[in-house]
């Protein structure tokens, strides 16, 4: 089978992996793997392997978490690390990291930094610390899940499960819509070939809190986006459906990881 | 409305109404719903007749397959058997690793458990308090030391708490020597690398520690210790007369005897 996604596609409606387009890839995980951190997680979607720990919440630097913003609640670090194995060909690193990795940490900040309960730990440090094992696309969705599982884990309060998921068009979708002849679907959970020749977005939910009384007794819960991410070129015509794929796999996502949590309780 | 309270929450489960419970450790509070901010076993305290109205929910940080299976059952009693974090207020037992000018460096032995301790009930409890004879003696020997210091808790007795009295007299190594037990009160939590201690209380101070030569030193009642083969020095009684001890043992006959203390700290040569 070519690597050329645009044309099998449309043939088969099967992608490269045998995935129809609304499926996940495998997703397995553990929590509490690091009995030295404060929290610690091993996440794995597909090809894609994630660890993360977290330390903390401690003491800040001295003069970093002690300024104005630390005063106000805890101060999230980020450190991500993409091994040298991860991807297809080894790399050797000339120390530091690299733009894809350094990306992932800041918006991995934001994202938790947001979320979080910090203020209830005034002048002080999260850092999490994510390494990439093995690198098959969906990386920043990966990493959002690894370190929600590690954060629950290390018990830092937060209003809910912050899930991460991706999506793209099975297609350069460069012209607009045509809704009577739509011949592009959305793809839910993009590997790393997809990821390569496809457009894709990373959106991030977490669980919110309904608006008004009566949306409390029935169990579905209103989703908000808190992480939204997309670097590639797409005719807006095309977002709206991405995004609605891309919350039902995020919707997925947080129900796998609730069995996670829950089935680590009985260990 | 009743609702089930689950027994295990996920961060971001709704538990109840604010208006039926009342949200405690693990919870928050939006939209006048509790929803759960870690994960755990939800429990359920029961309302206090005096101090609450309502019933507190919590989330428990303990992931036990115990706590679990009687999730909505407060069990007050339970409490932790093993009491191996130093708070502030907890009385520890110490050994002096390092005197300096201005403070000493201790290590943190035990931290004693106030319920069991008074009631001299060894034989029943089970903790790590209980062998406290034996922790003592191996860490008084001389040959136990700093090989397992570096993997307790370390604390710093300031100069100004050492006692209550003539602070500003207190001279750290007439107090403390190397190797010494001695018995603290947590004054806070300190900082990254250690907790800070007080002995200015007439409880607290050294209780145990060996002479020059070896020998133990055994504190006698109040004020007092004694050594068996230990020969005071001659500077030792005028410290003594300094301090205004009157409860100096002395058997000149034995040339032996000893020693000790300030108004509450017993310092050991």
């Amino acid at each position: 089978m070519p690597l050329d996604t645009s044309t099998t596609y449309p043939l088969t409606r099967l992608r490269l992996d045998g995935r129809r387009w609304n499926e996940l890839r495998l997703l397995q995980a553990q929590i509490s793997t690091n009995p030295a951190s404060s929290g610690s997680s091993y996440l794995s979607m597909g090809n894609t392997a994630i660890m993360c720990s977290v330390h903390g919440p401690a003491e800040g630097r001295r003069g970093e978490a002690s300024g104005a913003a630390g005063s106000a609640g805890a101060i999230v670090e980020v450190d991500v690390n993409v091994a040298g194995f991860a991807s297809v060909d080894r790399r050797r690193k000339a120390g530091g990291s690299d733009k894809q990795s350094s990306r992932i940490a800041t918006t991995l900040r934001a994202a938790f930094q947001s979320h979080l309960h910090t203020y209830l730990y005034p002048h002080s440090t999260i850092s999490i610390h994510v390494s990439v094992l093995s690198a098959d696309g969906s990386l920043l969705a990966a990493a959002i899940n690894a370190c929600t599982l590690a954060l629950v884990d290390a018990g830092i309060p937060m209003p809910g499960l912050l899930t991460g998921c991706t999506s793209g068009m099975s297609g350069s979708a460069s012209t607009p819509r045509d809704p009577r002849n739509d011949e592009l679907d959305p793809l839910l959970d993009l590997s790393l070939p997809e990821e390569q020749e496809l457009p894709f977005l990373t959106v991030g939910t977490t669980t919110c809190v309904p608006v008004g009384e009566n949306h409390m007794d029935d169990e579905e819960e209103e989703t908000k986006v808190a992480v939204l991410n997309m670097d590639s070129k797409l005719h807006c015509t095309y977002i709206e459906t991405m995004l609605a794929v891309g919350m039902d796999g995020c919707n997925q996502i947080r129900e796998l990881l609730e069995g996670v949590i829950k089935g680590s309780n009985r260990g | 409305m009743a609702t089930s309270i689950p027994s295990l929450a996920i961060p971001g489960q709704r538990l109840g109404s604010a208006n039926t419970y009342a949200a405690g450790p693990g919870t928050h509070v939006q939209q006048a719903n509790i929803f759960a901010s870690i994960a755990g076993p939800v429990i359920l305290d029961p309302a206090q007749p005096n101090t609450q109205s309502k019933a507190t929910l919590r989330v428990s940080r303990v992931l036990s397959a115990a706590a679990q299976s009687s999730p909505t059952t407060a069990s007050a009693k339970s409490k932790p058997r093993y009491n191996t974090l130093p708070a502030v207020d907890s009385i520890v037992l110490a050994r002096v690793t390092r005197v300096q000018k201005r403070q000493a460096a201790v290590s943190i032995l035990v931290v004693l458990d106030e319920t069991s301790a008074p009631d001299a009930d060894l034989a029943k409890a089970s903790s790590d308090n209980d062998n406290i004879a034996s922790i003592l003696t191996s860490a008084a020997n001389p040959e136990n030391h700093s090989s397992t210091d570096e993997l307790r808790f370390q604390a710093i007795i300031r100069k100004e708490d050492v006692r209550a009295v003539e602070k500003d007299r207190v001279v750290m190594e007439d107090m403390f020597r190397v190797g010494d037990i001695v018995r603290g009160c947590v004054l806070s939590l300190g900082d990254q690398t250690s907790y800070y201690l007080t002995t200015a209380r007439n409880d607290l101070g050294v209780v145990m520690a060996r002479s020059e030569t070896g020998n133990m030193i055994i504190p006698l009642p109040i004020a007092s210790m004694a050594s068996g083969q230990y020969a005071l020095p001659s500077d030792w009684l005028e410290h003594e007369d300094a301090l205004g001890s009157s409860e100096l043992h002395a058997d000149s006959s034995r040339a032996a005897t000893a020693v000790a203390l300030a108004p509450n700290i017993l310092s050991v040569v």
